[in-house]
């Protein structure tokens, strides 16, 4: 799993008409794609042929969804997209709380699909690697030297606005819920205080200027950090300032 | 109590004060003691005075009266121009309230408060008018001369001789936020009359002999500094109250004005009034109301409880069946703790005088506890009083049917040759006043006694053609015939009077019973409006009623259904719906009205008025069976209101679950599809370099299928809002089962996985197409829940003149508790989130349809024919009516 091509996706869908586009759709995205209709059927190929990415929908004739998620989540970190619908905040908040890595509502277009596998899979590949500096258009975020800098400029920040940002940063382009924020941040004591946060990414966004608007907001759900422009590597060289 | 009890505020003055604190508008009267003081000219230079300031001032009416000096002050002020009213062929001007209302000027000056509005107007008298303009937010500056005042016209009346006739309630002052007494010695005063200020020379002359005499001016100027004097001390009190001073209050002093039947009844409430204002005390009329009571005098009675309504007093009527008024008045005085009785000296019938059985004198006798005030009987003819109407007597009939009886009584003794003795002659004659006394009361039989007393002495008693009486013996026999008579005749009489009160109260009762039965049946608003209007006219010939919707009066019920309402009527209508009060004829308010309103309201609201237009003047009985009439229907009104109200309520929530189940069902069932859709489209567009020619033609066909889905939806949806609003009729006609059957199951995706066991050729009376539908609807939802490769059995069999058409399927099937559900809309057996994909409206559209042609329609589970170790699987059964005439095929 070294390479984004070829990667190993499981779909787990009851509706036929979904897999129907869904694998044509991911195999012109050179992706190899595994079928499952039901959930039985999904946990079974999630564990015998060890998927890069899972895609599945929360409403499942047979099982729960979240039970599915947690049963996979016991003997694997595979990322996990969600499908669920607009309407259905608290599935959805639970599913990332659960452990599921990013969710699509549906309908959706297979554009977004496929920059949601993207990026998941990324994050996987990234996960054991510790970045220095994640650029946006505009803004970099130094995890090394602990400071953002916003057109080159240094922007100050408090030692709680640097860790939330710093927290959606490492994140860039995944959606991060309430509560994981309020507990990366503030503690798990603060989980119910979805007011801080939005004090907070207030007094970002502003501190931020121009380059606040990186800082979407997923309604009723989180926040997500826009996709950064290019991920450091371990041997990332920064270019010569001068 | 403690302390702090002592010296909190009294909650009854802190309300008053709020009301009049609330009320932006304040009135200032500028009171004056006679006219031609000068009120108006004070008036005036007072009001420019502010419009120099650059208050904005309206002289609402002003009359000058041809006086120079208060002309030429008016000259600067604008004028509201006055309203013409037509009556009797005259032109009247009168101030123009609407348009003072619509000009809202910050001062407006109206002059002669106590004026007697033209017939036609809104309001009987201007201060009504000034009393809107006040509580619609105006400030005002009137005046006012103190004569006019309610509780001072018999002083007036007594002191100058001449009764006013314009006079306003005192409580009109409490009204004023401020008063200035406008003085001139009465010196000053005779002096501006002679030099003609005030009346042409030759009016003035009179005047200075008559109204303006130096004395009657001295009196009346006493009174009206008296009179401001009491304001200012009402507002000291009122404010010392508020502020929770302890003073020096009177101890609780209680006047009691008792309302006899006589003339004084009037002069008795003004002064109660008067005193109660001086011992600031608290005070109340009381009438007792006795069946044998004449109607006019009662009416003279509610006149005066009417006028101490007027001037502040509460008023109680009690009603007794027996004599013995001293001790119900003395119960009532009691009951209210009163101090201080006033009665009227009155006109007591003679023999009561000769008895001394006087009322004051039993009263001075027998409640010593009370302070009690004589009021002189009136000794002023007054000018406004109506005609005493004579009660109503018999008419013409019983005097002259006793006269024939003592005739006819007198010829036959007579032509019988005297040939009974003395005493039975004189036995027929009793025999006809009680007769007299029976049929037509006291009147005609104490005439029967007279004359039948003077018949039997002219012609039996010796000397005969002669009325007088020799012997003893005939002498005790005439004088017990008239004792027998006249008591025979007082006690039939009373018997009757009793009778008939009695026949009265419990007709009032039978009729107030007969509202609230009627009234109670009626379950729509329409119905019952018609039965509101339907018994209004059966009192009072024509009747209609109103109601308020939007604050628009709106006519709704009629009877006769022609009835119309004029202008007159109509603003009559609106002043009672709006202000709660009755208008029209016989009323202070807008009395030229040709109709009379009763106010349907509610604690809760006002809902509108009851109308009638009787034939004739409205009688007491018919007057307060009209009031309880309106009284019970805006209660069965209101019922009605509120019983529709819940209903709509309940159809609402009703609504609100089906849109919920509606909006559930359209996120599942269209998002499906949708995302189908725009995926398939996405890969073909993004993707279509990279895939198979094959697996483009299977995304399009997917496309196509999710569209239909979609399509197929929304046809169910519009089928069965069809079927709500009654929009398909369906055409009944024999068709044979087997025919729909097979009809049906052809239209589905997958026809081989079902088996048909349709014996001999039954028919059924149905709408073919709609039956197909219905079958389709029950076969689609069958294959759906069914697992794969099992088979849906259609079977059909007759049954007591029925066909049952039964589905089975071997499918999961449906809980105990939900089956009786299963054909409503959006209801789907809840199997997690996800299910077949189907609408949950397939077996309500079946329901609606198979109902609308006369089926049923029925599910059961498990079924019957359920294998021992299989699912337990579903029976949808339709059963329709059997055809016995099999349809040509």
């Amino acid at each position: 799993m070294s390479t984004l091509v070829g990667a190993r996706i499981l779909v787990i869908d009851d509706e036929p008409q979904i897999h129907r586009f869904v694998r044509p759709a991911l195999e012109a995205a050179n992706y190899v794609v595994e079928r499952a209709d039901t959930g039985a059927e999904g946990l079974r190929l999630a564990a015998s042929r060890a998927p890069d990415l899972v895609l599945l929908d929360l409403g499942l004739p047979d099982m729960d969804g979240h039970e599915l998620l947690a049963r996979v989540r016991g003997f694997s970190q595979v990322p996990v997209i969600v499908l669920s619908a607009r309407d259905r905040e608290s599935e959805k908040i639970a599913a990332l709380d659960g452990g599921a890595d990013d969710y699509v509502e549906k309908p959706f277009g297979v554009g977004e699909l496929l920059a949601r596998i993207r990026t998941a899979l990324r994050h996987c590949r990234a996960r054991d690697q510790v970045p220095e500096i994640v650029r946006f258009a505009g803004m970099e975020v130094d995890l090394a030297l602990r400071q953002v800098r916003v057109a080159g400029v240094v922007v100050p920040l408090s030692r709680r606005e640097w860790a939330l940002l710093s927290l959606l940063a490492h994140n860039a382009g995944r959606v991060l819920t309430h509560r994981q924020l309020l507990t990366g941040v503030w503690g798990p004591a603060h989980v119910e205080d979805v007011q801080y946060l939005r004090v907070y990414i207030g007094q970002l966004r502003q501190k931020l200027g121009d380059a606040g608007r990186l800082l979407g907001t997923e309604p009723g759900v989180g926040y997500r950090m826009a996709e950064a422009t290019e991920k450091p590597g371990a041997n990332y060289v920064e270019p010569s300032s001068a | 109590m403690s302390q702090a009890d002592d010296i909190r505020p009294d909650p009854d003055e802190l309300l008053a004060a709020a009301i009049s604190e609330a009320r932006t508008g304040k009135l200032k009267i500028f009171l004056g003691a006679a006219p031609g003081v000068g009120k108006t000219y004070e008036m005036l230079v007072q009001a420019r005075s502010r419009q120099a300031e650059g208050v904005d001032v309206v002289a609402g009416i002003i009359e000058t009266h041809g006086r120079a000096e208060t002309a030429a002050q008016i000259e600067h002020i604008p004028i509201l121009p006055r309203r013409t009213i037509q009556y009797r062929g005259r032109g009247l001007e009168e101030f123009d309230l609407d348009a003072a209302l619509a000009r809202r000027p910050a001062l407006l000056l109206v002059d002669e408060l106590a004026h007697t509005n033209a017939p036609g107007s809104r309001h009987a008298k201007r201060w009504e008018d000034v009393a809107e303009l006040l509580a619609a937010g105006l400030t005002i500056w009137a005046t006012l001369n103190v004569q006019h005042l309610e509780s001072l016209n018999d002083d007036v009346a007594r002191i100058t001789g001449v009764r006013p006739s314009e006079t306003l309630p005192d409580r009109v002052l409490d009204l004023a936020d401020e008063m200035e007494i406008i003085d001139l010695s009465p010196a000053d005063l005779r002096q501006r009359l002679k030099d003609g200020k005030i009346y042409r020379a030759d009016n003035a002359s009179r005047a200075l002999e008559g109204f303006f005499k130096e004395q009657n001016l001295a009196a009346l100027r006493e009174i009206a500094l008296r009179r401001a004097a009491a304001h200012v001390d009402t507002h000291v009190r009122a404010w010392m109250r508020r502020s929770g001073v302890r003073g020096p209050f009177p101890a609780s002093e209680y006047v009691l004005a008792l309302i006899g039947l006589d003339d004084s009844a009037e002069s008795v409430v003004r002064q109660a009034k008067r005193m109660a204002d001086a011992l600031h005390s608290r005070w109340a009329a009381l009438h007792i109301e006795r069946p044998a009571d004449p109607e006019a005098a009662a009416r003279t009675a509610r006149h005066a409880l009417a006028l101490a309504a007027q001037l502040g007093a509460d008023t109680e009527v009690r009603a007794i069946d027996g004599t013995n008024l001293v001790a119900a008045l003395l119960d009532a005085a009691r009951a209210r703790n009163a101090s201080h009785l006033v009665i009227g000296r009155g006109a007591a019938p003679a023999w009561r005088r000769l008895t001394g059985r006087r009322l004051a004198g039993q009263l001075l006798q027998r409640a010593p506890e009370f302070a009690l005030h004589v009021v002189p009987a009136p000794n002023v003819t007054s000018r406004r009083r109506t005609p005493r109407q004579r009660a109503a007597r018999p008419g013409w009939v019983p005097w002259v049917a006793v006269t024939a009886a003592v005739a006819i009584a007198t010829c036959g003794g007579v032509a019988m040759g005297r040939m009974l003795p003395v005493e039975a002659s004189n036995m027929i004659y009793l025999a006809i006043v009680v007769f007299a006394a029976v049929f037509w009361g006291t009147y005609p039989a104490l005439y029967a006694a007279v004359t039948g007393l003077f018949a039997w002495d002219f012609f039996f008693v010796p000397p005969i053609y002669a009325i007088t009486i020799e012997s003893p013996q005939d002498l005790v026999t005439g004088l017990v015939f008239a004792a027998v008579a006249v008591l025979t005749g007082g006690l039939a009489g009373r018997t009757r009077a009793e009778a008939s009160a009695a026949r009265t109260r419990v007709e009032s009762l039978r009729r107030i019973g007969a509202f609230s039965r009627r009234l109670g049946t009626p379950t729509t608003e329409p119905d019952l409006l018609s039965e509101i209007a339907h018994q209004g006219a059966d009192l009072a010939v024509r009747a209609v009623v109103l109601t308020t919707q939007a604050n628009e009066l709106s006519l709704q019920a009629a009877q006769p259904a022609q009835a119309e309402l004029d202008e007159g009527a109509w603003a009559a209508a609106r002043w009672a719906a709006e202000h709660g009060e009755q208008t029209g004829q016989g009323t202070s308010t807008l009395p030229s009205a040709n109709w009379r309103f009763f106010p349907l309201h509610t604690v809760r609201e006002k809902l509108g008025v009851l109308g009638v237009q009787p034939d004739a003047e409205l009688d007491e009985p018919r007057l307060q069976a009209l009031e309880a009439l309106s009284d019970q229907a805006a209660v069965a009104l209101e019922r009605v209101r509120l019983a529709t109200e819940s209903a709509r309520a309940a159809a609402m929530q009703d609504t609100q679950v089906l849109r919920t189940a509606l909006l559930a069902s359209l996120s599942h069932d269209l998002r499906t599809p949708l995302t189908g859709i725009q995926g398939a489209a996405g890969t073909l567009r993004t993707a279509w370099d990279k895939i198979s020619p094959a697996t483009r033609t299977d995304l399009l066909e997917s496309i196509e299928l999710d569209v239909g889905r979609m399509a197929r939806f929304l046809h169910n949806i519009a089928d069965l809002t069809r079927l709500e609003t009654g929009e398909i009729r369906p055409r009944i006609a024999p068709v044979l089962v087997a025919e729909i059957a097979e009809a049906a199951i052809t239209r589905l995706p997958d026809p081989l996985h079902v088996a048909t066991d349709i014996g001999a050729p039954l028919a059924v009376r149905a709408d073919a197409a709609l039956l197909e539908q219905s079958l389709f609807n029950v076969l689609d939802n069958a294959v759906k829940y069914a697992p794969g490769g099992s088979i849906v059995h259609v079977r059909a069999a007759a049954h007591r003149g029925e066909v049952a058409i039964s589905v089975t399927d071997e499918g999961v099937g449906i809980p105990p508790d939900d089956l009786g559900h299963v054909f409503d809309s959006f209801f789907r057996v809840h199997r997690g989130d996800r299910t077949a994909a189907g609408t949950g409206l397939g077996l309500a559209i079946a329901r609606g349809l198979v109902e609308a042609m006369g089926g049923r329609i029925e599910a059961q589970s498990p079924s019957p024919q359920a294998h021992r170790h299989g699912f337990p699987g579903t029976v949808i059964t339709i059963h329709m009516p059997q055809s016995v005439g099999i349809p040509e095929v």
